[in-house]
């Protein structure tokens, strides 16, 4: 049943290297935007934090594919990206995908942030400002890095739905791992294959992915219980 | 500045919630060296007033004075200088949970740059030394027990070398064996000169320690003045009875 592999496993090995960057760029660019959203949001001034409540209820309450092609297409008449090949895509269509996806993480993932800090008691905020730190060290230095120690296995769940939802990237063209499957699909006639074989791909990635952020979570864990 | 000047000045103080007014009409003024108790029933204001003077607490009406400087009228810069000036010191501790020991206490004074990393340390031994503390420098907060917590949070704010200090109820979250230790340390901190101002429900520390103590009620300073005046001799029924009921 998978022969296929022996003559197609490179087309595999190319889409899954190409899945893995798209996540990686999707993801940094929603850790990115994530922030400043989270930052808007929570602004006193309440212009910045309208702004962010309108892009974090568009992005949730629209498909992702359609950002995808909205995106895409309003970008590339704008941009003028070389039609330089990147594994197997132009990158007229994987950079406009990668910022997709991390636009449509960003607001997820602000609202992890949010909660994050949320969680945070205000005795911490408090006891920075008393010390004549500023709002933003207070901020940055003081309650992120325990938000971002509670959110963690959030933000992991974030980061695995959305090497999950690269796929839609299909759409507008790049060969990352299911269009790879599906071109491969067409050439057999069978279909059945080759998606066996990209969903198996996609539980490994997401398993990895689950475990280093458990990894994470236990090494921070642990630290902060050292007695001397 | 000498000694017997006036180091806060707060005058006509009014602070409100929403309709909830907290502090009606606060007067009152702290010299260098002075050790200030602040007592009086839960939600009369104490804490409240505490942090006016250090402006957690915004949007109040009246004039605080620190050194002569505005702080309630401060820009942002102006009010962190203020901060650094006056340690402050919760009843929940609210040190760092991601920061060892030696980092609660260094962390500020080595950002702000009020000391290099090599000084803000040896300071901070010094203070560890000062609590009695010294061999938990790389400990992290959670692996301490409640007074040992509160006592870095001490050190952590002295670090900043205070011109005053302020204390919010710094023993009421501690389990009772734990008071001791971290008002001994409050007791060295006075007899080495500290200006010091103290929210508690510690009667027989108020009386010893205090030069003097505002009986807050209902928003308002209702008595004040020596702690032999307010423990001895005062006439206010209101004072007396509540007196009556703590001690």
């Amino acid at each position: 049943m998978f022969d296929f592999l022996k003559q197609y496993y490179p087309v595999f090995v190319e889409g899954t290297a190409q899945t893995i960057i798209i996540s990686i760029i999707g993801i940094m660019i929603g850790i990115l935007l994530g922030l400043i959203f989270v930052m808007m949001r929570l602004s006193k001034i309440k212009f910045l934090s309208y702004i962010a409540r309108v892009y974090i209820a568009i992005v949730r309450g629209t498909p992702a594919m359609i950002q995808v092609m909205l995106i895409y297409y309003t970008l590339s008449k704008v941009l003028e990206v070389p039609q330089i090949q990147f594994l197997g895509s132009g990158l007229d269509r994987v950079i406009p995908g990668s910022i997709a996806l991390g636009i449509n993480s960003g607001a997820y993932t602000a609202e992890i942030f949010r909660s994050g800090i949320i969680s945070i008691s205000n005795g911490q905020t408090e006891a920075g400002l008393s010390l004549g730190l500023s709002d933003r060290t207070t901020m940055f230095s003081i309650v992120l890095p325990q938000a971002v120690r509670n959110i963690l296995p959030a933000l992991g769940n974030e980061f695995i739905s959305l090497v999950k939802e690269s796929s839609v990237l299909f759409y507008i063209g790049v060969q990352e791992v299911t269009a790879q499957a599906l071109g491969v699909g067409g050439t057999l006639y069978d279909f059945v294959p080759p998606l066996i074989v990209a969903a198996l791909i996609y539980f490994v990635l997401t398993f990895i992915l689950s475990q280093l952020m458990q990894l994470l979570e236990k090494k921070m864990g642990r630290k902060y219980l050292r007695s001397n | 500045m000498s000694a017997g000047e006036s180091i806060i000045e707060v005058s006509s103080l009014k602070k409100a919630f929403g309709d909830n007014v907290v502090l009606k009409d606060i007067s009152f003024d702290v010299k260098k060296s002075e050790k200030v108790v602040l007592i009086g029933p839960s939600g009369s204001g104490k804490s409240t007033l505490l942090r006016c003077l250090n402006r957690l607490e915004d949007d109040y009406e009246g004039k605080v004075l620190f050194e002569g400087e505005n702080v309630n009228g401060a820009s942002k810069e102006k009010l962190r200088l203020l901060r650094q000036k006056m340690g402050m010191v919760f009843q929940q501790f609210n040190l760092f949970p991601h920061k060892t020991v030696l980092e609660n206490i260094t962390f500020s004074p080595i950002k702000l740059k009020i000391a290099t990393p090599q000084e803000a340390i040896a300071h901070a031994h010094e203070l560890l030394k000062q609590v009695d503390l010294s061999e938990k420098a790389d400990a992290y907060p959670q692996s301490l027990s409640g007074g040992q917590q509160q006592r870095v949070a001490i050190a952590r704010a002295l670090a900043m070398n205070p011109e005053v200090m302020l204390f919010d109820e710094p023993t009421s979250a501690l389990d009772p064996e734990m008071v001791g230790d971290v008002l001994g340390v409050m007791e060295r901190l006075a007899k080495n000169g500290m200006t010091m101002i103290i929210v508690t429900h510690e009667m027989s520390f108020a009386q010893n320690i205090a030069d003097k103590v505002l009986f807050m009620d209902d928003g308002m300073i209702a008595d004040s003045g020596t702690a032999k005046h307010i423990f001895k001799e005062t006439n206010n029924t209101r004072t007396q009875s509540f007196l009556s009921k703590v001690m």
